[in-house]
């Protein structure tokens, strides 16, 4: 089970991952002597494996010595364990003194900022936000109709019943039915209500609406009849050429008709349906229709009223080209990668907007062919694309490179606009959302508001705010920062950074042993994921928005079959997801839902192993390096009978493993209480679930937990679970690490969202807003709204 | 610009998607050289049935004589099969345009469906089974030595765009018809989008350069780094543009004369513009098989060009004693062998690249109907001229059969190209095996 050689190593904590912790507060310096000391025996006896900054040497000890340990701490696991292969121990005052000196030469987080200061890197558009800005240039450019988000009026699909059918067509005079269709999902046989809606077997129907795409991906839509139907998804209905499945001879023996639609998360489509019953051979099966899809990371299922609404919106352009992975070593994707395949993304890209660009050239640009002034309105549509896509006016001397040139040189207008959108487009103005010269010019706050809240482009308002002067300072920054949350991109550039941060990002699978769990189904795991969707925007959005009410919630959404399973008060529980209490104590917000605890559990059992990680990093703040040694967990090799927490007590007794673990276990154990589908158990495989343990705080303190309201009350109470989430939430949002703007920014930041009542939407704008002014207009202290505030650690 | 090239401008756009896997990363353009003799297979469909007596020779054997229909083959008379006595047997669903169009290629009956035919007939679907044409194509693209960047091309003259059995004879497998192009600009823009492509790279990589260098020096040193990794790839892309050995095409793509708009009167310059595309795609070995089809079952073209108004199928249903339209039905057929007869000859003049003889050396071409005959709608004695060299056949010949079932000759045309199946299309009527032509 154990891959490779054990080998006793140096368990100092590295920061590793995202979990990274917040500056602490100032400590004396040990005296120079000290120092000059320590120094001289690190540099004696401990860089040759260690490097002379601490930097590890390969093939020796290749980590970096740098963490969070305080120093105390340091200096006892110095004395006791090193130099490693010597059998000279170091003396508690030479332990001291070597600890003294690393700790403030290169260990510390603050050591570490001097040594590499953290620094405003130059970086592209990610993948997420290229995909955004392009679809956003172009809404922008085809009259800027605002995004459309959650439904929040009549759910369903607008329908009308006709009594005929003529192929291809629609009868106005004979319309028998209108309304709203919740779902589509009818066959029409006698003796049904739907029959009764069209009174014949000869008939035809047409939906008109939108959907709401919660997550980002391929949506792979089936559209069942055995009869003659025409859909339009993304597109604009009406037009044959432009539909996205046209049955026009019916296949009753295979009425299953897929298509696959990639879409950006948290949009609404439109959706368009033309249906017609037309005579088929005797003996062909009723006529019938459903609406089904299979979202991304979910099972196929019918269309959920919930996602469907009567209201029609404007197409969104989704691109197609796929890039290769961002740069996740920092913990949060960067665009800091320039690679080959990088750059022939970008061309695919531009050629691929270029084109959608040219099909729509006279929409686009408000001319029409013949027009006299065409020539001259095309020039001008290429001069405003330009200018939005680098999100500043341009010079005369850009607008002649960028346009003029262009047009002199090519044939014709048409080829001349394709290779303006390329060039534009493989532009670093464009690849760059943050560049000189807009840097600190008002449309530079502009672009990285837009980026920040957004992943996208400054809409009109926002230019117009710019180009106006009213985003001048901190307070006309804000302003907008406020309007721009209620833009739906807003909510799901937060959706996006919730699932990093509960690390859903890469769920793929979340089945379980079917002989173990046969009622947790595919559904089951949609219904979960909707359900915690549903919980975070609930409190990020909904309220007071308060973070606590993340971890400290005492219920689930859910629905009928959610509620069943999980045991909850069914009677309570139609079809749509409510609010439904659980039990008291059995829940914790995130912490709890079983959404969560089932990705972090293995098919057969839980993992407190892996929860106890998440619950390390994610929500009590944190840091932990990688394992120092490779061990599987096999849940034959350990006797029959044990619990779960025996098996990762014994397996993790080690000593180099319990430099981590003597935080991981304990807080995974917390959550024994949870089988691995997430429900709620008083005991497993016959024996009393053993929650609790000792629990060591980072000041060393030690505190007794028994269960996750006492992890979500450690974290809602912890100076440095505050600012590790703040931390996250700043560099999903930015995309630049916290520490480049200044030592303060963080314990200012978290301030404020302490005084604002922990509020998510005022972190947000703190947050857009902190970032989007230059570094040189940032006070030297806090800014000036935030309040002063602290919070006394409490525990349990 | 015209309007109208600019809409078929704009159309053609629609597929740059297709092509947008080779501008990146740009292979070669170029391809391999053959490594075994090329076999290329062109299914010619013309509509509504043909004028028996100015059709068939009347005598069997090498000493055929060609009447007034195929007179424009007469160059050719070495080099075809005239095949009398063929029958589309297939029976079931749908009116004799529908199975006569579904079934020809693929010898199976139609799947239920809602599509309501002619007289008294029961509504019918897609055909139930993959067509001769693709089945050859997928044979030739599951071996390494015989696959093309396209496989096949679908070609379409005049067609109109409605998908229904009477329009479609190609399918890539039961319920699956694969709709012919018919805009010879969407069909240049799918095989050389990328070529334009190119080109339009190539036009904005200097301002592209001067854009990099300008910001590269407003930006920090620790920043420039990453600006000079960017301007690396720019000019890798660049050697790549420039690079001749990813250009080279065997053939350079013909120049389409603009603005041909997809209707009626231009039929005639729509397929020659098509002929020629197909022909340079065999050049450039993009495909091994093609199919040209000129309007669609029940096509009522109105060959104006011919000074004949009246609709192709109206003039069909006239009776053998309506002299005036018997004549008019000839002119029409005479003027689908005529058209035969041009991309005949095109494969003719040009040489096989790297290989012997010409393009028309290597090529069967399979001229065929829905119908034997418009005015009765049998589908017996379709009319198979088979015209070329490339599949082995002993040419220069007119068979006569006794209602053999088309099958057996889509199993002679797999079983020349090394594609031994027992059987193709329906099962009952390939007991015979293929027919004999060799």
């Amino acid at each position: 089970m154990i891959t490779v050689p054990l080998r006793r190593l140096l368990p100092i904590l590295l920061f590793a991952g995202a979990a990274g912790v917040a500056v602490r507060c100032a400590r004396v310096p040990a005296p120079a002597v000290v120092t000059a000391k320590g120094e001289h025996l690190y540099r004696t006896q401990c860089a040759e494996c260690h490097g002379s900054q601490g930097q590890g040497v390969e093939g020796k000890y290749a980590g970096s010595l740098s963490g969070d340990w305080p120093l105390p701490r340091l200096a006892r696991y110095i004395e006791q364990n090193m130099p490693e292969d010597s059998p000279q121990p170091l003396s508690p005052d030479q332990a001291q003194a070597v600890a003294a000196y690393l700790y403030d030469a290169f260990y510390s987080r603050a050591a570490q900022a001097k040594l590499r200061p953290a620094r405003r890197e130059l970086s592209h558009l990610t993948n997420r936000q290229y995909a955004v800005a392009v679809a956003d240039l172009l809404r922008e450019l085809e009259g800027g109709e605002p995004v459309q988000g959650a439904i929040t009026g009549t759910r369903g699909l607008a329908a009308t019943y006709y009594g005929s059918a003529q192929r291809g067509r629609f009868d106005s005079g004979r319309v028998v039915q209108r309304g709203v269709d919740p779902g589509l999902d009818a066959t029409f046989a006698p003796g049904t209500p739907a029959w009764a809606r069209v009174g014949s077997a000869e008939f035809s129907a047409q939906w008109r609406g939108s959907f709401l795409a919660e997550e980002t991906g391929e949506y792979e839509f089936i559209v069942r009849t055995p009869n003659t139907v025409r859909v339009w998804i993304n597109t604009e209905p009406g037009n044959p050429a432009e539909a996205t499945l046209d049955v026009n001879v019916s296949n009753p023996t295979h009425p299953d008709h897929r298509v696959t639609v990639r879409l950006l998360g948290g949009r609404r489509y439109p959706i368009a349906i033309d249906y017609w019953a037309l005579p088929e051979k005797a003996g062909a099966p009723p006529p019938a229709i459903a609406l089904r899809w299979r979202p991304p990371l979910g099972s196929e299922q019918p269309v959920p009223a919930r996602v469907l609404s009567p209201e029609t919106v404007r197409p969104t352009f989704v691109l197609a080209t796929r890039f290769p992975a961002d740069d996740s070593s920092h913990g949060y994707e960067r665009g800091l990668a320039v690679s080959k395949a990088w750059d022939d993304a970008t061309t695919r890209a531009a050629f691929e907007v270029s084109g959608h660009v040219a099909r729509r050239l006279d929409r686009l640009a408000g001319t029409r062919p013949g027009d006299p002034e065409r020539a001259r309105k095309i020039e001008a549509f290429a001069v405003r694309l330009v200018t939005t896509a680098f999100r500043r006016p341009l010079s005369a001397e850009e607008t002649q490179r960028y346009v003029g040139e262009i047009f002199q040189r090519a044939p014709e207008t048409a080829t001349a606009v394709r290779r303006v959108v390329l060039l534009a487009l493989k532009s670093p103005p464009f690849l760059y959302g943050d560049l000189p010269p807009a840097g600190d010019s008002a449309p530079g706050r502009a672009a990285r508001l837009a980026l920040g809240l957004w992943d996208s482009l400054p809409d009109r308002a926002l230019t117009e705010a710019a180009a106006a002067g009213r985003l001048d300072n901190r307070a006309e920054v804000a302003a907008q920062a406020e309007r721009m949350l209620g833009d739906p991109r807003a909510r799901a550039k937060l959706r996006e950074f919730f699932h990093v941060w509960l690390q859903l990002r890469y769920v793929e699978d979340l089945r379980k042993d079917p002989a173990r769990f046969p009622e947790f189904t595919p559904e089951i795991i949609d219904d979960l994921r909707t359900s915690l969707n549903l919980f975070l925007d609930d409190v990020a959005w909904g309220g007071a928005g308060d973070f606590r009410e993340l971890l400290r919630a005492d219920y689930l959404h859910a629905n009928a079959r959610l509620a069943r399973f999980y045991g909850l008060d069914a009677a309570a529980v139609g079809e749509d997801f409510v609010r439904v209490p659980a039990p008291t104590g059995e829940r914790a917000g995130v912490i709890t839902h079983p959404y969560v605890l089932a990705a972090l559990s293995y098919p057969k059992s839980s993992s407190p192993i892996h929860r106890g990680v998440f619950l390390t990093r994610s929500i009590v703040g944190r840091a932990l390096r990688s394992p120092s040694v490779a061990v599987a967990f096999n849940d034959e090799e350990f006797a029959p009978g044990m619990s779960m927490r025996e098996k990762v007590e014994k397996l993790t007794r080690g000593e180099n493993c319990m430099g981590c673990h003597a935080i991981i276990n304990p807080l995974g154990f917390s959550l024994e209480w949870y089988d691995a589908t997430g429900r709620f158990r008083r005991s497993d495989g016959g024996r009393p679930i053993e929650a609790e343990s000792s629990y060591v705080l980072e000041d060393e303190r030690v505190v007794r937990l028994s269960g996750a309201r006492e992890v979500a009350e450690l974290a809602v109470t912890s100076e440095q679970s505050a600012e590790a989430f703040i931390e996250q939430l700043f560099h999903h949002v930015v995309k630049q690490p916290v520490l480049a703007y200044g030592p303060d920014t963080l314990p200012a930041l978290r301030r404020s969202f302490v005084a604002s009542g922990w509020n998510l939407r005022r972190l947000l704008v703190e947050i857009a807003t902190l970032a989007a002014l230059p570094p040189a207009t940032l006070p030297a202290s806090a800014p000036a709204s935030f309040a002063a505030s602290s919070v006394t650690p409490s525990h349990p | 610009m015209t309007p109208i090239l600019r809409r078929t401008f704009l159309r053609q756009a629609g597929l740059s998607a297709a092509v947008l896997p080779f501008v990146a990363g740009l292979p070669s353009l170029g391809l391999a050289a053959p490594a075994r003799p090329r076999q290329l297979l062109v299914v010619v469909f013309s509509p509504n049935g043909t004028i028996p007596t100015a059709f068939w020779p009347d005598q069997a054997g090498r000493d055929f004589v060609l009447k007034e229909i195929l007179q424009p083959l007469a160059p050719f008379r070495d080099r075809l099969l005239t095949l009398q006595g063929i029958s589309n047997r297939v029976r079931g669903d749908g009116d004799g345009h529908m199975r006569g169009m579904s079934c020809l290629l693929t010898g199976i009956e139609l799947l239920p469906g809602n599509i309501q035919g002619g007289g008294k007939s029961i509504p019918a679907g897609w055909a139930g089974g993959i067509s001769i044409d693709q089945e050859i194509r997928n044979f030739f693209q599951s071996q390494p030595a015989t696959r093309t960047r396209f496989g096949s091309l679908e070609f379409g003259v005049g067609v109109q765009d409605r998908a229904d059995p009477w329009t479609r004879m190609s399918y890539a497998g039961p319920g699956k018809p694969v709709a012919p192009i018919s805009d010879p600009y969407q069909m240049y823009e799918r095989l050389y989008g990328q070529v334009r492509d190119r080109e339009h790279l190539r036009s904005v990589l200097d301002p592209l350069k001067e854009e990099l260098a300008k910001v590269r020096r407003l930006v920090s040193a620790e920043d420039r780094r990453v600006l000079e990794e960017h301007e690396t790839m720019v000019r890798t892309l660049e050697r790549e543009l420039n690079d001749p050995a990813a250009q080279a095409l065997r053939a350079q793509p013909p120049s389409l004369e603009g603005g041909v708009a997809d209707q009626n009167d231009n039929v005639p310059r729509l397929s020659r513009m098509q002929v020629d595309l197909m022909v340079n795609c065999f050049a450039n070995d993009m495909a091994r098989v093609a199919t040209l089809q000129y309007t669609k079952s029940v096509g009522g073209a109105r060959m104006n060009w011919l000074s004949i108004s009246d609709g192709h199928h109206g003039l069909s249903h006239e009776p053998d004693s309506d002299t005036a339209a018997q004549e008019k039905l000839i002119k029409i057929n005479t003027w689908f062998a005529g058209e035969v007869r041009y991309l005949a000859e095109r494969l003719a003049a040009t040489p096989e690249p790297d290989g012997e003889g010409s393009l028309l050396d290597h090529t069967l071409i399979v001229w065929t109907n829905e119908l034997g005959k418009g005015n009765t709608h049998t589908l017996d004695n379709i009319p198979f001229v088979l015209l070329g060299g490339g599949f082995g056949f002993q040419m220069g010949r007119a068979l006569k059969f006794d209602k053999v079932p088309h099958n057996r000759l889509h199993l002679a045309l797999a079983h020349a190209v090394g594609h031994r199946i027992p059987v193709f299309g329906k099962p009952d009527f390939c007991s015979a095996g293929p027919l004999d032509l060799a």
